[in-house]
């Protein structure tokens, strides 16, 4: 048996060249989160349909990352509520938000979801707010699909300013 | 269950009688008046203890059949202008699908007592609309299998419409009805017979007491 | 839960909630059933989650105000709905609004019939797990709507109907508009007719499901697309006619056994009827007023209001307060894509309605639903409801 040369170990980055890049953290966590939200539609009313009418081909919100529309809570992460929320609507929608897991958006589209609307009367909520937290109000009855598509921009937006880290120390 | 007589018609429809045709054979036959309000249709008022005899002749002659009930109309009269008698009045539009005509049964209600007879034996589409008008009016429907509230939830107090309901008074629900005991009664009308009421997923899923929070999370933070 | 049968066996049923928010359901509605493997031994229907108070709201306003609401309560056919409220106040003043007038509603009503039942029929066979359809549909849907946005700016919740004639009158180029859409909508009904007609999926699934006789149907009260699947004939556009329906050449559609698939189908085929009904009806648009002269419904012009004291007091007299209906109960009703469309209004003179009540098409439709569901399985509640087309807009109120 020979003694062979053995070429001396080198530090692996040495061969990687470009081809990574430091970054934190939290972009990279909410770069993924903002570009992959699954949507619950919690459609009771008219602006339901105008919420179809977004995910199909005209609109296709899946240019914004957001067409896997999942109709059980625990799998999505933005909760839409599209339509007149009433009383006896509220603990249903009340419990959808409980089950969903963090990190949790919510949108609000159209006037009912966002103030009661044009229905201010016995048995509707004057704007779902009295019952979750809302991130984004749409106006409009029922918004245009353009409003929907900036609302999601806007939440993108949004969602890129949270901080992992910061939610991880404070607990929220 | 309660045996539903229907005929279907055939070949198109038929020209039927004439409003004032109607209103004259029932007029002789049954003492019913045109409605002081009637301009445009045939509006016939009927005495609530008539009320059945009535329908089951119109539902039943052959040369009337009026086949379907389409409503049952809740009318309140306490703000009308001039409005003298009972306070509540229901309104039945019906039509016949074998004849081209159609009127409506008016019945006025006392406040007092506040009821008519239910008219479920005759028509399957009444279970529904006058539980509707139960719900809105509080108009009771004697012999009605099931006079539950229909729109408004299980836990509200007054009825909406009437015209001293304010429009703005709101009340809240704590649990949706978890509706078992309808669900039961139900199946002992198919001919089951309930032996243990089991565990039900739905009565504890959905009673859970938290459903309207008094503290809100905080709105607009980082949910 | 422990139960003995009707049969006498002891068999233990599971109870299974579905909804409110459920795909199927649309969100507001709700089934309890009680399952013996996967049969429904029976259950019980719950509605009213969207019930958000219409009645109540229109007496609060004037005639006028009221458009808006009935929009949202079909918002699949939102222009059906301000036609028959329209057509019912206008029957109250006794008056017939302008041919040209009646033309454009006629148009738009067939047209709303259309997009109203492809989007029963594309969700209902996204239920049914067939969702290419839902892409057919909605695009050629989308393009109909492109066209109530030229025409008002709205597209779903449209308020294009006054009382007395229209918002305005149409937009230069629609009649090309409307028959390029026309070719659209009948290709896209030829591929999903095409996709679904013979596909053994679909047929075992819809065929003898949930099947309602026509004794059932007439004493459920049903009317429009579901009477006409279990083999009665009639539809108000051919019996009662208004809107010159009389002198349109077109058939009703009717089925033979009144399941899921009758419903579909009967659906299907009545948009290539629509489609005709539009062709005749844009041959005979002329030009000519759109609104009524009347000075109880219509706005004076503005020349006349700065010329004439009559014409603005009436202006004012309208815009202040609105119109004035005889005192009286009056109902009249339209097929609406649903069906019968009913409006009942009780005037007392005022320039606000006294009562308003709906005859909504799906409120008989949906209370047979539990009835129609009782011994059939599980699958069935999404594909049967669908085909019932339940519109919780005008389901509630
Ligand atoms: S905001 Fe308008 S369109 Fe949306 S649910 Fe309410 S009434 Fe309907």
């Amino acid at each position: 048996m020979t003694y062979q040369n053995v070429p001396a170990p080198v530090a692996p980055e040495i061969n990687l060249g470009d081809s990574f890049v430091t970054t934190r953290v939290d972009a990279v966590v909410n770069w993924g989160r903002r570009n992959s939200l699954w949507p619950f539609p919690f459609g009771t009313a008219c602006c339901a349909i105008e919420f179809m009418g977004i995910v199909s081909s005209v609109f296709d919100v899946s240019r914004f990352g957001a067409e896997l529309v999942r109709f059980s809570p625990r799998q999505a992460d933005l909760l839409i509520i599209a339509g007149t929320v009433t009383y006896k609507q509220a603990p249903v929608l009340r419990r959808i938000y409980e089950q969903m897991c963090e990190p949790r958006w919510v949108i609000s589209a159209g006037a009912c979801a966002s103030s009661g609307g044009f229905y201010d009367c016995y048995c509707t909520v004057p704007g779902i707010d009295e019952i979750i937290p809302v991130d984004i109000y749409i106006a409009g009855c029922p918004p245009r699909p353009e409003a929907f598509l900036e609302s999601i921009v806007q939440l993108q937006k949004k969602i890129d300013k949270e901080s992992l880290v910061e939610q991880r120390t404070v607990g929220i | 269950m309660i045996a539903h007589r229907t005929h279907v018609p055939q070949g198109p429809i038929q020209p039927g009688l004439t409003n004032e045709q109607l209103a004259t054979l029932l007029g002789e036959r049954f003492a019913l008046t045109r409605d002081a309000s009637d301009r445009w249709d045939l509006t016939l008022v009927c005495k609530a203890e008539q009320l059945r005899e009535v329908v089951k002749y119109l539902r039943d002659e052959p040369t009337l059949s009026f086949a379907m009930l389409l409503d049952v109309v809740g009318v309140d009269y306490l703000a009308y202008p001039g409005h003298r008698s009972e306070r509540f009045a229901v309104l039945y539009p019906m039509k016949s699908l074998a004849f081209r005509h159609r009127l409506v049964l008016k019945v006025m209600v006392d406040e007092e007592a506040c009821v008519v007879p239910s008219l479920c034996e005759f028509y399957k589409s009444v279970e529904w609309a006058e539980r509707e008008a139960w719900d809105q009016y509080g108009i009771v429907f004697a012999g009605h299998p099931n006079l539950k509230r229909l729109l408004n939830h299980h836990e509200f107090v007054g009825h909406p419409l009437r015209k001293d309901y304010p429009c703005q008074k709101r009340q809240k629900l704590s649990m949706n009805d978890p509706m078992i005991d309808q669900l039961e009664a139900r199946l002992r009308s198919l001919g089951y017979t309930i032996l243990e009421r089991g565990e039900t997923s739905v009565g504890q899923a959905i009673t859970r007491p938290s459903a309207v929070p008094s503290a809100l999370p905080k709105a607009g933070g980082k949910p | 839960m422990k139960v003995i049968t009707p049969q006498g066996e002891h068999v233990d049923l599971m109870t299974l909630n579905v909804g409110p928010s459920h795909p199927a359901t649309h969100g507001t509605l709700r089934i309890l059933a009680a399952l013996d493997g996967e049969n429904i031994a029976g259950c019980v229907t719950e509605m009213g989650y969207l019930h958000r108070g219409f009645e109540k709201m229109i007496e609060q306003g004037t005639y006028s105000q009221v458009l808006p609401y009935t929009d949202r309560l079909n918002y699949c056919s939102a222009m059906m709905n301000n036609i028959g409220f329209c057509k019912a106040v206008e029957k109250m003043f006794a008056i017939t609004v302008p041919d040209r007038c009646i033309v454009v509603r006629v148009i738009l009503s067939e047209l709303s019939r259309i997009i109203d039942h492809m989007v029963c029929t594309c969700t209902n066979l996204v239920d049914l797990g067939a969702l290419t359809n839902f892409w057919y549909f909605f695009n050629t849907r989308e393009q109909v709507y492109v066209i109530w946005e030229k025409l008002c700016g709205a597209r779903l919740t449209n308020t294009m109907t006054r009382i007395g004639g229209m918002y305005r009158d149409t937009y230069h180029g629609f009649e090309d508009d409307v028959r390029a859409v026309l070719v659209k909508i009948e290709s896209a009904v030829h591929e999903v007719r095409g996709l679904i007609e013979h596909n053994k999926i679909f047929i075992d699934r819809t065929k003898d499901v949930c099947a309602v006789s026509a004794a059932d149907a007439i004493s459920w009260g049903w009317t429009g697309p579901c009477l006409r699947a279990s083999g009665v004939d009639r539809d108000l556009r051919k019996d009662e006619p208004y809107y010159g329906y009389e002198t349109y050449n077109f058939d009703t559609v009717i089925g033979t056994s009144g399941d899921t698939f009758d419903r579909i189908m009967v659906r299907m085929y009545e948009m290539i009827e629509s489609v005709s009904i539009v062709r005749q009806a844009l041959d005979r648009l002329k030009p000519g007023p759109i609104n009524t002269l009347d000075a109880r419904l219509s706005l004076p012009s503005r020349d006349q209001v700065y010329h004439d004291m009559e014409a603005l007091i009436n202006s004012f007299k309208l815009v202040y307060e609105g119109v004035r209906p005889p005192a009286g109960i009056c109902y009249d009703a339209t097929e609406a894509a649903n069906g019968e469309l009913g409006y009942h209004i009780i005037s007392d003179g005022g320039t606000n309605p006294y009562r308003v009540k709906v005859r909504p098409p799906c409120f008989t439709q949906y209370a047979a639903y539990a009835d129609m569901l009782t011994g059939s399985m599980l699958a069935d509640v999404a594909s049967s409801l669908g085909s019932i087309n339940i519109i919780a807009g005008e389901l509630d109120r």
